[in-house]
């Protein structure tokens, strides 16, 4: 049995506009490939924030065996990778694709430090293996949002994390652009090691090595368990509230909105 | 003309005035990169008002004026800093009320300054020519610190300047970073009442860098343009003031416009960008 590098007890967290996380209890193991799917306001990036440290939570939560609140270490920052969704950024803003890579290895290097030779050739490396080497000396705000997305898949991995938070990394951008970057995804939780957590409440983009998923609902976990029983059409059209149904075409699952 | 001006030069009044010209320049342009960068202009402005209620209430009260000055700074980046980080209020607004209430205080001393007024108007325009040397000191002392803050900790203010979230979650310092550069800016402020003043201060927080937003990508080429630009505005704004014997604050601001006018008009960005929107949209049609 692998160790639980992420335990959630009675997370709960309170805002003025309502309760966003529920009394979560969540145990993750290292290497999973975890989905958080819910609607809207289920609380799937309030509990990606309470994992990386941007949020204020009551109850228990441990990374790495140790218990952790909202403010901690570098050590332990540097361990949790994070990946927002596509966001913008000002097409004039004075930075390059490769010094916005080689920022992943600001936080492990430390202060009065700088990169050296070895994170700067392990940031070429990943930006060759991320297709967009040829970007390197562009102005990141330039790029399209498929190749901006692969830049930041490059940064957090120079960060050299042990667990990855994904919120919804291939919203807003083009079906065939989401197939590449959610190929690359696999292909880091593969040959990194990593240990995942992605949002999305997209069915039809769900990554190959995603195989357990958590539904999510008002706050509270409503089913943590095995991908082909949470992706059926009976648990997601509960969940929703909306008729959805699920059919398979060459070995792939494909949900149907009604 | 420049004889006349090398001459006016050797009086050591006007070599006090330039110098702490070139510092004001230096000083506000470098602030004027996080300003702009961070998109934080109505922090600068609050900022600012809130070293001029200061250094007015200090006057009235019998304290230092540029002291007082610096710790309503301090109470106001207090104030500010947390505000920005909350989700669940509008900053926008709230910065409005507090530009509001800090104006209201200055004017309420002033209104209540049985003394002259004289001192109160300084606060508010500037006056270069009656610095003093402490003035002078202090200005290059926070010039100093400030300069010395951004080449010891560039890479940590670029990851924040690019995303304080991802700068945060990369293990970076952001809230020492963040709350630093708001004790600065207060700094930078206050020390800069006796030289432009509380009102036209904005202008040199926000121009300088929206002038360097226009020529490069590179950071570092960026605070090197916004400092020329800040410092040059100064500067000329200076000159201009003594030839054609106009006030030299607001001679300082138009230089300072003018120059962002020139470089906008000029800038080899917008016109890059123009450039590929033309492309996208060729390749498109091509389709």
């Amino acid at each position: 049995m692998n160790e639980h590098i992420i335990e959630l007890s009675g997370v709960t967290v309170r805002k003025a506009k309502g309760v966003l996380l529920d009394g979560i209890s969540l145990n993750v193991a290292r290497n999973e490939f975890v989905g958080i799917i819910g609607s809207n306001g289920a609380g799937k990036t309030t509990l990606l924030n309470v994992i990386a440290g941007f949020e204020r939570f009551e109850g228990e939560l441990s990374l790495f065996g140790k218990p952790e609140r909202w403010k901690r270490s570098r050590e332990t920052r540097v361990r949790v990778g994070y990946i927002p969704q596509l966001f913008q950024i000002d097409p004039a803003f004075p930075i390059l694709v490769s010094e916005a890579v080689m920022t992943g290895a600001i936080g492990r290097v430390g202060l009065f430090r700088s990169p050296g030779r070895k994170e700067k050739e392990k940031a070429m490396g990943l930006m060759e293996m991320m297709r967009v080497a040829h970007l390197l000396d562009r102005p990141l705000g330039q790029l399209s949002g498929g190749e901006r997305q692969k830049v930041s898949l490059a940064r957090v991995i120079l960060q050299q994390p042990d667990i990855l938070l994904m919120d919804e990394p291939t919203a807003n951008l083009d079906i065939a652009v989401q197939k590449e970057v959610l190929n690359l995804i696999n292909e880091i939780h593969q040959k990194e090691n990593l240990t995942v957590l992605f949002v999305t409440h997209d069915f039809n983009m769900i990554p190959a090595g995603m195989k357990r998923v958590v539904l999510l609902n008002h706050g509270k976990i409503v089913f943590d368990g095995d991908i082909d029983v949470a992706l059926s059409g009976d648990m997601l059209s509960t969940l929703f509230q909306y008729p959805l149904e699920t059919f398979e075409r060459d070995g792939r699952r494909f949900i149907s909105y009604g | 003309m420049v004889d006349q001006i090398m001459d006016v030069l050797t009086y050591p009044p006007i070599q006090k005035a330039a110098l702490a010209c070139i510092l004001c320049g230096a000083s506000c342009s470098l602030l004027s990169v996080f300003v702009v960068l961070m998109k934080m202009p109505l922090i600068g402005v609050s900022m600012s008002h809130a070293a001029f209620a200061g250094a007015v209430m200090g006057m009235l009260l019998g304290f230092n004026p540029f002291l007082c000055g610096f710790i309503m700074c301090l109470l106001a980046a207090g104030v500010l800093g947390p505000l920005s980080d909350r989700t669940d209020i509008a900053p926008e607004n709230v910065l409005g009320i507090m530009f509001s209430f800090l104006m209201g205080v200055a004017f309420l001393g002033m209104g209540i300054l049985t003394r002259t007024k004289a001192g109160a108007l300084n606060l508010m325009w500037g006056s270069l020519l009656s610095l003093s040397d402490s003035d002078i000191a202090v200005l290059t002392v926070i010039t100093a610190i400030l300069l010395l803050f951004i080449v010891i900790f560039f890479k940590e203010i670029r990851y924040v300047l690019f995303n304080r979230k991802l700068a945060l979650a990369g293990g970076v310092p952001e809230r020492f970073i963040y709350y630093a550069l708001l004790f600065l800016t207060g700094a930078v402020i206050s020390s800069n009442l006796a030289t432009v003043g509380g009102l036209l201060i904005f202008a040199l927080l926000v121009q300088p860098g929206a002038t360097a937003l226009q020529l490069t990508y590179n950071l570092r080429h960026f605070f090197l343009i916004s400092v020329a630009a800040g410092i040059g505005a100064c500067v000329s704004g200076l000159i201009v003031s003594y030839v054609f014997n106009l006030p030299s604050g607001a001679s300082v601001v138009l230089m300072a416009t003018t120059i962002f006018a020139a470089a906008y008009v000029f800038s080899p960005k917008r016109h890059r960008r123009k450039k590929v929107k033309e492309c996208i949209s060729y390749e498109y049609d091509k389709r």
